[in-house]
């Protein structure tokens, strides 16, 4: 390791990077802004990295209704038990106070993409050079005939964290005994594919302590699910005779509620449940509808650096998007913001932009420090963004290597809050 | 057993002390009475530790049957299915033929054990191997074959070992072979302070020498390593590199969804100011699978010789 002995490399990729990188003016007065929508996995790591590594040179605003965040990842380890309602808790103080970033909580209601401004509920608007969207999933209207919005209370979805992962654990914990648990689960894509089936380990990991003789069903309208070996292993070494799932073949997607009544209606079969979770058919976060974002239900992006195909000024992130292979997830929401963020520095004041690389990790926990996992290395193409190489954990493995599996999720809960909120 | 015979001595040893008080005997009586009390006890234990080795030798005698019949079984097993495998193999698919060849090379030639054990001098001072072997600086090493890492109970490994443990690392031929030819290949921070044995004939000879003490070594592989080979020695230009370390912070940027910047490391470990060199060999082991983990492989996979370097050079200068 002597200094004459080194080859300085990378100078190529120096050249190449500052001539596609030209510099480019701020169309408005003074320094260049940026305008970020959503302060969740994507929102929140875009408008960090780009007010750190800009270092004071780009204008951040974050708009976000809530003052804190809940995660929805480890929200079913609250359910389980496992996981403290605070520790899902994460406020916006550190973007502002260490990262200088405004901070605004307040609805986007709407983009007039030719003004290049945002509006919002509370009145005003806020003009950017570069949008930045990450508002994640809403539910599709109808796609479990008899629930909507107004019966989240009685059948709560969810699925996204907060007053709603208290209300669906108060539910379960106030189950009569031997009372039934019921989980209309969601069609593809949505998001976080493994993360109904880690909740039903969590809730019957709770029953098993708390109800014993309670029952779990979920009708499901897929023929497969993710990690769906390891979690059905999992189920028949912990939850034995606890959880039963109705797929396709047996109508698990023909499925209605009826909230007032709280039953469940599986391919003409009527089931009284004491605890209807619904999870709905999912779509873009509505702000992406309302800019006119979409195609279909989401909103598609080139994954070279997450811009909109249909507008060159706005970069969309993490669920709301259709990219290609990578699952909705907010590990890929997190690694989705690093690259946009990049281009939309490389765009604004010239800096050196590389070429974009993905990845997502999904752990799971199926019960008492039996953690499992599942990821992939992508890579965008013309076309797409592409899986280049994964891994899934493997049914049998030891108790020691699922005891490192869990605590390694622990450590990346901690990591990716970390970098999302500084 | 030693542990109750002291304990039966003292009491005796007590009981003629509080006779002997009480008759008055004098303190020369008493003694020679204490002596005869020790003596009788000393010719039971004798012949009942000779009775002891006689019950160790017959139960090694069996041990040593024990494996000759395990071997027999193991053979006529393999040649059985080898024999039923056969025609199927030869016409469903004849071009697997080679490939069985190297698989079937049970070389007999692979490492000396005679030699490898002067070879295991140098790592004697730390580990004991052979019967009555003792953890002492290193564990003993008996019956390492197949032994997951760092799972030795009572031993007190390395964070690093323990975590590799965890990562799924097991002591294979492949897996002994390179860390006896870089230590930090497999396990960065390890107690193990050796710098490596780099003559891949020690290595063979070692191996075959440590083979003998593990529980069942028919079920060793003996493939050589070369038959999967994975250069564990990098090549003095890869480490020479200098590594860009803006595209370092970038690439980091993937890195930091789990590895805390500020050095944090539960349940993952810190890599903020990492040495270069250790960094660079650690990266380069996950990609060529010799480190286990799947996510670290998966990483590690698509990084380039560049990208690597300029990752260690950011991290080594990261506050
Ligand atoms: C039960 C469950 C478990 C999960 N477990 C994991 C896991 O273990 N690992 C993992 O990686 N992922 C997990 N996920 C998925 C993960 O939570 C999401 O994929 C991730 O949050 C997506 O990030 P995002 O930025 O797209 O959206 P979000 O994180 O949902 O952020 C969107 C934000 O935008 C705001 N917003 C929406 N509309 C507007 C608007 N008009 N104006 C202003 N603000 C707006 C919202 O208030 C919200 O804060 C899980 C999800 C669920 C439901």
């Amino acid at each position: 390791m002597k200094l004459n002995r080194r080859v300085f490399v990378g100078t190529g990729i120096a050249a190449a990077s500052a001539l596609s990188a030209p510099m480019v003016q701020a169309a408005s007065h003074g320094k260049p802004k940026v305008v970020v929508v959503g302060g969740g996995a994507g929102g929140a790591t875009a408008a960090r990295y780009i007010a750190k590594d800009s270092a004071g040179e780009i204008d951040v605003t974050l708009i976000e209704p809530t003052r804190s965040y809940y995660t929805c990842f480890f929200s079913n380890l609250y359910l389980g038990g496992f996981w403290e309602l605070e520790n899902l808790s994460h406020s916006y103080g550190k973007l502002a106070s260490d990262y200088g970033i405004n901070v605004v909580h307040d609805w986007a209601t709407g983009v007039d993409r030719d003004a290049k401004t945002v509006s919002l509920a509370g009145g005003g608007t806020v003009p950017y050079d570069r949008l930045i969207l990450s508002p994640g999933i809403d539910f599709v209207e109808g796609s479990v005939p008899g629930w909507d919005l107004s019966a989240q209370n009685a059948m709560p979805h969810a699925y996204k964290a907060g007053s709603q992962t208290e209300l669906l654990k108060a539910q379960i914990m106030a189950m009569p005994e031997g009372g039934t648990y019921v989980m209309v689960a969601p069609p593809n894509p949505y998001r976080c594919p493994p993360g109904p089936y880690e909740r039903i380990s969590m809730v019957a990991h709770q029953l098993k302590m708390n109800n014993p003789t309670a029952k779990i069903i979920i009708a499901d309208p897929k023929e497969k699910f993710s990690k769906q070996a390891l979690f059905e292993e999992g189920w028949q070494k912990h939850y034995s005779g606890m959880v039963e799932r109705i797929g396709p073949d047996f109508g698990g997607g023909n499925v209605t509620v009826d909230p007032a009544a709280m039953t469940v209606n599986i391919d003409g079969e009527v089931v009284k449940a004491d605890v209807v979770n619904v999870i709905p058919a999912q779509k873009a976060g509505l702000i992406c509808d309302a800019a006119g974002l979409t195609d279909g239900n989401w909103a598609p992006v080139d994954g070279a650096s997450m811009v909109s195909r249909l507008d060159e000024n706005i970069h969309i992130l993490g669920d709301a998007t259709n990219q290609g292979d990578m699952p909705k997830s907010g590990y890929s929401a997190n690694s989705q913001a690093k690259v946009a963020a990049m281009a939309v520095r490389g765009a604004l004041t010239g800096s050196r932009v590389f070429p974009a690389k993905y990845s997502n990790t999904c752990w799971s926990l199926i019960a008492t420090d039996d953690g499992v996992k599942v990821g992939a290395a992508y890579e965008p193409n013309e076309e797409k963004i592409a899986s280049v190489s994964s891994f899934v954990s493997q049914t049998g493995e030891d108790a020691a290597m699922r005891k490192a599996t869990y605590e390694e999720s622990i450590g990346w809960y901690e990591g990716i809050t970390a970098d999302m909120f500084g | 057993m030693a542990h109750i015979s002291g304990m039966f001595l003292s009491v005796v040893g007590g009981a003629a002390l509080v006779l002997g008080t009480a008759y008055g005997w004098t303190a020369r009586e008493y003694r020679s009475a204490e002596l005869d009390v020790l003596t009788e006890r000393l010719v039971q234990l004798e012949s009942s530790n000779a009775e002891w080795s006689k019950r160790a030798e017959a139960t090694a005698e069996l041990e040593a049957k024990l494996t000759a019949l395990e071997t027999e079984l193991a053979t006529a097993v393999q040649a059985l299915e080898e024999a039923r495998r056969a025609p199927v193999a030869a016409v469903a698919e004849p071009e697997a033929q080679p490939e069985t060849i190297v698989a079937d090379a049970g070389d007999p030639s692979f490492g000396d054990p005679a030699r490898g054990e002067t070879v295991f001098g140098q790592c004697r001072s730390c580990h004991q191997i052979g019967q009555g072997a003792e953890d002492r600086i290193g564990p003993h090493l008996n019956g390492i074959f197949g032994r997951r890492a760092g799972a030795h109970d009572g031993f007190r490994y390395s964070d690093d070992m323990a975590m590799m443990g965890a990562d799924g690392l097991t002591w294979e031929i492949e897996t002994l072979d390179a860390y006896l030819e870089n230590p930090k290949a497999l396990v960065s921070r390890t107690r193990m302070n050796f710098a490596g044995l780099k003559d891949q004939q020690d290595r063979e000879d070692i191996l075959a020498y440590l083979r003998q003490f593990s529980a069942s070594p028919q079920n060793i592989p003996e493939a050589a390593p070369t038959a999967q080979a994975r250069e564990v020695e990098l090549a003095p230009e890869v480490l020479a590199l200098v590594g860009d370390t803006d595209y370092g912070e970038y690439l980091a940027s993937e890195c930091k969804t789990c590895h805390q910047q500020d050095g944090s490391d539960q349940g993952i470990p810190s890599i903020t100011q990492w040495p270069t060199e250790d960094f660079v060999v650690a990266m380069h082991a996950y990609k060529r699978q010799i480190r286990p983990h799947p996510v670290m492989q998966m990483m590690a996979s698509r990084l380039s010789d560049e990208e690597i370097a300029a990752l260690a050079a950011y991290f080594a200068q990261l506050q």
